[in-house]
């Protein structure tokens, strides 16, 4: 139980600790009176469920969320009788954003915690080397992030992907709408400031080539390096070329520097798309001010007002549990946790890994973010979704099936009408 | 035209504030010959106090500065005297490799106080500009600029008006004899030591308005400022507040008009070609090297 | 020198260490303590490589961690380029390219040195990384390179990785081993402990820092390369992270630099520590904590490491209640009759009427300040000839500048018949100069016989592999040091002798090099009268054998008793040249000099306090 007295943030935490802890023993309880007397028959044992995520180091915000997202899963599987009725447990170690540790780490998991499942990080950066430990130990595993293509490259056969598409696809709904819109109201120019890291650039790649291919021109298209912190110079630089749609590949810290050195310099562009940051919930409107987010587009895996099965449950859960509205990252995580228990209860067991994949690749799984389903490799085969900030609230503008409000085009900042 | 003007006048905001940054690093090492790789941490440490000051009080970060300086000179006074003063002796790799173990310990008590999630003070007038002809001048920078102009003249009239520079001096020039006349240089060192982290905290509010910060900041910053003392001379104060105009410059330059993506191997190949081509940075002294070893 | 008890304690230890490690994956397929292992294993590679540098030769560097990325991204680049080729074939290619890179820190090395060149190596580290980042074409940017699982059997697990691992580590530690007991290696520790000394007597600096960067790396790439293909995914962040190095100094630091298992035992205790307090302890910012406070405490109260302060502990356990021999008396010195192995005695009658040593318009300034001044002057041929001269007239620097101890800004300096000034200091002295210090710089950590051994009278690359301290070197080493009567004292470190001691240790250093000019600067300084008349009994029977003396000294009566000729300088010049007499007759040295009695005193007596 010491996995869940380790978290540290304050006193939010600590009462979310409390709370798990409480429910997991009521779980207990409920069930086959919690494990029986000693050493008793396996299936009394609760399930374990291995995982390391970067709790701390420069992934620390997505990995914090997604480990929220674990815990609500947990606690609601285990409120509704477990998996295949036994109790679920989680075992999750802090990588600290460091690739040996997570290697060293998903070994511990398997070798010494012996856990019976695996779920994945955060990160493609970090889901690349633990991913590998999981394919040669021959045990699923469910990644809430990584959508890097390189990830299904690999020819691997135990790794899944718990979103809607990988990155390369994820800008794509918004260009296509942008290469709809009519003449008049279609933005003539782009810039395209780009972190260079394996998420954010693979978006804008796709969405570049997309917008270029329908006549926007490109105006301006510059990476910059991960430890960026200056971006006025960028910003000027942009402010220069002029652009009418700004689409910036971005991880959260870089975003909102950016956007506030944009709105310093006075650089308000017609349109405004940010990958990441934006779907950061209220971390974002504080980052940036909230009369600033006003029409700012972003690709998104997931929605609070969604009409998916379980997910006002989830929300409702995550309000409870951590106050304020789940971040994505913290929904891509459950849904990784639903993805694995559809496959657990599919099969009956969870002693064959190899029959968890199997059916994972044939079947189509209902979660949170919509239904998923994979190919040979693992690779998601749906699309994203496409949001914006309105009235202080994210919503989801595309596709027109998943609506939660109306599309509008301008960006405008500070309030301005 | 205007881009570039744009560009320098960014670059000169920019260098101001690295100037206080990298002033209480230059001093340290002119004083006591450590290289304190933990000023990074240090000036971390006080974006994350004025945060807190800011986050908890409403006090307006820049002004908070009333209050930062004096906690994060306590931090730095009580850091020499437990860390620090019992390796003054030793040699400079030594000392090196504490205060990197130094900076470490800081990362990981910032995570453990305030958490490794990307914090921002955002006072009212952050996203605001001065506009001037066809220029941009964020407010923040503008005032953090200013501040950094003020308290290094605070600092340059510390050191040159008053007996405790000319203690300070001393100490530095030749400690041996400073103590004959009547210095405790002991004493003198852990003030030398509490006024460069200050001056690093001082910094360290500036930039807390700036930019966003975690705990692991620090790593781009200790970067920075040690590019910008070693390109001003090691030791030099006049030397650092060049150095740091000219690497905000650079900085900016290489962003502007190179790429942004190779910006930030520019302090990094600054001390490479430095410390091989000009040892003694631009304004720093090369030592006698003859001199027999005390 | 260790008593034979605890060594064998020692390698029992190791050998059964060894056999643990080599038999653990049959016993056990425990995942969690194999790659607790496998990551001993890179880092041990890794810290014990960085020993040759930071240990021996005394260059920390920050930026060991590179050469394990650089490694990893060999193998990384080449086995996604050619899928077909095994990956192992590029285990060997990542430590040459390894080696190759590490050719830059050692070309860094020969221009800066102590903290100057601690931050260099953070700055080369990043600067890789970001050159791994930016270099897309070749390494794929920030979205890294990955390679493929390896295709042999799922029953084998780990185990090729494990092995390969361990076989890098032997042939490494066995390299360590060979490096410390050759030339090479004495070299390296003489670099350490006194780098501008360690040139005087003939020790090619360029020569000694280029293999050790090289040796230093070249097993350290392969294990990256090991490392990445078990990681299956190399990427810029993870690669060049500061924090590996950190862990690789750490490692070093806590075992014992300069050790040969040091660098292991550190390497295994911080991996358990770090894996535990990831798991046990809490993660993140414990580990910062840890890593961080080690490095403070290990600095702060443990500088030598663990090993060396068992040893040391072992060692006063022994001698505990024994008399030392520091307080034993100087032998009274022998006959150089017997040193006709290592000294090249001459028949005086033979030497021609000729200057061997020469200088002509020596320049040098400091700033603003003319130290030396257009100083010339010759020293004939077995001669002993005296140089003096007010403080700060410029004598040593004038040694200083012969020796190229520091560089001439303009003059000319011959040596037998043949210019020198272009020279470095190692060159002068494979050609016949050596050299004493003012105040003696020997080798502290060194033992009495190590310092004379040091010398290095020519330069081969041959010869850095020959066995360091024994056969025909130690015994010629033994006699000297017999003339000068230190034998007695041979296996004591330098530290622990007296500035008397010590110059006669530094004598017997010099005359290691059996060099055709000796300068001696100040030998009568800071010694008591009875040494005094050793030290001159020792030049003159020196000189009696053709040795050419040329001696700084403010003893009045040592020097006008013993040279002829004499030159005096004054303000950075030669002011007078002659015999004693016409010396101490000339109304200007005694106006510019020899006046100055009480000066001279002073500074004496100042002196012998040091």
């Amino acid at each position: 139980m010491s996995y869940f007295s380790r978290r540290r943030r304050l006193s939010a935490v600590a009462l979310t600790s409390a709370l798990a802890f409480g429910l997991a023993a009521c779980g207990g309880d409920d069930s086959d009176g919690g494990g029986g007397g000693g050493g008793g028959g396996d299936s009394d044992d609760p399930i374990r469920i291995g995982t390391s995520l970067p709790l701390t180091g420069e992934f620390s915000q997505p990995g914090q969320a997604a480990e929220q997202g674990y815990q609500i899963w947990k606690n609601m599987v285990n409120e509704n009788g477990g998996l295949l009725g036994r109790d679920v447990e989680l075992v999750v170690k802090d990588d600290a954003s460091n690739q040996n540790t997570i290697v060293a780490d998903y070994n511990a998991l398997i070798g010494q915690d012996k856990v019976d499942l695996l779920l994945g990080t955060f990160s493609s950066l970090l889901n690349l080397p633990a991913s590998a430990v999981a394919e040669k130990a021959k045990m699923v595993y469910v990644e809430p992030a990584g959508g890097s293509p390189e990830m299904f490259s690999r020819g691997f056969k135990f790794l899944f992907f718990s979103q809607q598409a990988t990155a390369d696809r994820q800008g794509l709904v918004f260009a296509d709408w942008v290469a709809n819109l009519p003449e008049d109201e279609r933005p003539k120019t782009a810039a395209y400031p780009t972190l260079d890291d394996p998420f954010a650039a693979p978006v804008v790649e796709g969405a570049r080539e997309a917008l270029e291919a329908a006549g926007v021109e490109t105006v301006y298209e510059e990476t910059y390096a991960i430890d960026t912190k200056n971006f006025d110079t960028i910003v000027s630089a942009i402010k220069n070329a002029d652009p009418d749609l700004v689409f910036h590949g971005a991880q959260f810290e870089d975003g909102i520097g950016m956007t506030r050195a944009m709105l310093k310099a006075g650089l308000k562009p017609e349109m405004f798309f940010q990958t990441n940051a934006p779907s950061f919930g209220d971390q974002f409107s504080e980052g940036v001010g909230e009369e600033n987010t006003e029409g700012v587009f972003f690709a998104v895996s997931h929605h609070p007002d969604a009409e998916t099965p379980g997910n006002a449950e989830f929300v409702q859960a995550y309000e409870e549990e951590y106050g304020g509205m789940p971040p994505e990252d913290a929904a891509d995580a459950y849904a990784a946790g639903q993805v694995l228990q559809a496959a657990v209860e599919a099969v009956g067991s969870i002693e064959d890994q190899q029959a968890l994949a199997d059916w994972l690749r044939e079947n189509e799984v209902e979660t949170i973010l919509g239904p998923l389903s994979w190919d040979e490799n693992g690779a998601p085969t749906g699309e994203f979704l496409i949001g914006q900030w309105q009235g202080g609230e994210a919503q989801i503008v595309l596709p027109e099936d998943a609506a939660t409000a109306e599309i509008k085009r301008d960006w405008t900042p500070g309030g301005a009408g | 035209m205007t881009e570039l003007l744009q560009t320098l006048v960014l670059g000169l905001l920019l260098g101001g504030v690295y100037a206080l940054a990298a002033s209480g690093l230059t001093l340290i090492f002119g004083v006591m010959r450590v290289i304190n790789i933990a000023h990074g941490a240090f000036l971390i440490v006080g974006a994350f106090v004025t945060y807190w000051l800011w986050d908890s009080f409403g006090i307006d970060p820049l002004l908070a500065i009333v209050f930062t300086t004096p906690i994060v000179f306590a931090i730095g006074w009580l850091t020499y005297k437990v860390v620090v003063s019992p390796v003054r002796t030793a040699p400079m790799a030594s000392t090196v490799l504490l205060t990197f173990g130094l900076a470490l310990v800081l990362e990981g008590a910032m995570g453990e106080i305030w958490g490794n999630n990307s914090t921002a003070v955002r006072p009212s007038y952050t996203d605001e500009s001065f506009t001037i002809g066809g220029l941009f001048l964020p407010k923040a920078q503008v005032y953090g600029g200013l501040i950094a102009v003020v308290v290094l003249t605070l600092l340059w009239v510390l050191l040159t008006k008053t007996w405790l520079g000319r203690a300070i001096r001393a100490a530095a020039t030749n400690p041996a004899s400073a103590e004959l006349v009547g210095i405790k240089v002991a004493a003198v060192a852990a003030l030398v030591f509490g006024i460069g982290i200050a001056a690093a905290g001082a910094g360290g509010a500036i930039t807390a308005v700036l930019y966003p910060f975690v705990p692991g900041s620090h790593y781009a910053w200790i970067a920075r400022l040690l590019a910008i003392v070693v390109l001003g001379g090691l030791g030099s104060l006049n030397g650092a507040v060049l150095g740091a105009l000219l690497f905000g410059l650079a900085e900016t330059m290489t962003s502007a008009y190179v790429s942004p993506a190779w910006a930030t191997a520019v302090p990094y190949a600054i001390v490479f070609a430095v410390l091989l081509l000009r040892p003694q940075g631009i304004l720093g002294m090369r030592l006698r090297e003859d001199a027999v070893p005390a | 020198m260790s008593v034979p008890k605890p060594i064998w304690v020692g390698r029992a230890l190791v050998l059964a260490a060894a056999v643990l490690l080599l038999v653990f994956p049959q016993v056990s397929d425990d995942l969690y303590y194999q790659n607790m292992i496998i990551l001993s294993l890179v880092f041990a590679i890794g810290a014990s490589g960085l020993s040759i540098i930071s240990g021996f030769a005394g260059y920390i560097s920050l930026g060991q961690g590179a050469f394990i990325g650089l490694g990893g991204y060999t193998i990384g680049v080449l086995a996604t380029r050619m899928p077909e080729t095994s990956v192992w074939v590029w285990v060997p290619v990542a430590g040459v390219v390894a080696a190759v890179v590490a050719l830059v820190l050692g070309f860094v090395s020969l221009r800066s040195r102590g903290p100057a060149f601690v931050i260099i190596t953070v700055a080369f580290l990043f600067l890789v990384q970001v050159i791994a980042v930016n270099w897309v074409s070749l390494t794929n940017g920030t979205a890294g390179l990955t390679l493929p699982l390896p295709q042999w059997d799922f029953e084998i697990g780990n185990q090729p990785f494990y092995y390969v691992l361990l076989g890098l580590l032997a042939l490494q530690l066995l390299m360590t081993w060979w490096i410390r007991r050759t030339k090479l290696g004495m070299g390296l520790i003489a670099i350490r402990e006194d780098e501008t000394k360690a040139a005087t007597i003939g020790i090619s600096l360029p020569t000694h820092k280029i293999i050790a960067f090289m040796a230093s790396a070249i097993f350290v790439g392969m294990a990256g390369a090991v490392y990445g293909y078990y990681l299956t995914f190399i990427d810029p962040r993870g690669m060049f992270s500061i924090l590996l190095s950190v862990q690789l100094i750490l490692s070093m630091l806590i075992g014992g630099k300069a050790t040969l298992w040091g660098p292991v035992l550190g390497a295994f205790l911080i991996e358990w520590l770090n894996e535990t307090a990831n798991n046990d302890w809490g993660g993140g910012n414990t580990r910062l904590f840890l890593f961080g406070g080690l490095l403070v405490a290990v600095v702060i109260f443990l500088p030598q490491g663990i090993l060396p302060a068992v040893e040391s502990g072992l060692a006063w356990l022994r001698t505990r209640g024994k008399a030392g021999l520091v307080g034993a008396r100087i032998g009274t010195g022998g006959s150089l009759a017997s040193l006709t192995d290592r000294v090249q005695l001459v028949d005086r009658s033979t030497i021609p009427d000729r200057a061997v040593l020469e200088v002509k318009g020596l320049h040098k300034a400091f700033g603003g300040v003319k130290a030396v001044d257009d100083a010339s002057f010759a020293v004939p041929e077995g001669s002993i000839t005296g140089l003096i001269g007010p403080n700060g007239s410029g004598k040593t620097t004038i040694f200083n500048l012969i020796d190229d101890t520091i560089r001439a800004d303009a003059g000319e300096i011959w040596l037998d018949g043949k210019r020198i000034d272009g020279l470095a200091p190692w060159e002068r002295a494979h050609r016949g100069l050596g050299r004493t210090f003012q105040i003696t710089r020997l080798f502290r950590e060194m033992t009495v016989l190590e310092n004379v051994v040091a010398v290095q009278r020519r330069f081969s690359v041959a010869q850095l592999g020959k066995v360091a301290v024994s056969g025909a070197e130690a015994k010629a080493a033994e006699e000297l040091l017999e003339f000068v009567g230190m034998r007695a004292f041979r296996d004591q470190k330098a530290r622990a002798l007296s500035y008397g001691q010590q110059k006669l240790v530094e004598l017997a250093q010099i005359l290691m090099l059996d060099p055709k000019v000796i300068l001696l600067d100040e030998p009568a300084g800071g010694i008591n009268p009875v040494l005094i008349d050793r030290m001159g009994e020792m030049i003159r029977e020196l000189n009696s054998y053709g040795k050419t003396f040329l001696i700084v000294e403010h003893n009045m009566p040592f020097v006008l008793g013993l040279c002829d000729p004499v030159h005096v300088l004054a303000r950075g010049r030669t002011m007078a040249s002659g015999t004693p007499d016409e010396i101490q007759r000339d109304p200007a040295v005694i106006d510019a000099y020899l006046g100055e009695d009480f000066e001279l005193d002073y500074r004496d007596e100042h002196k012998v306090g040091q």
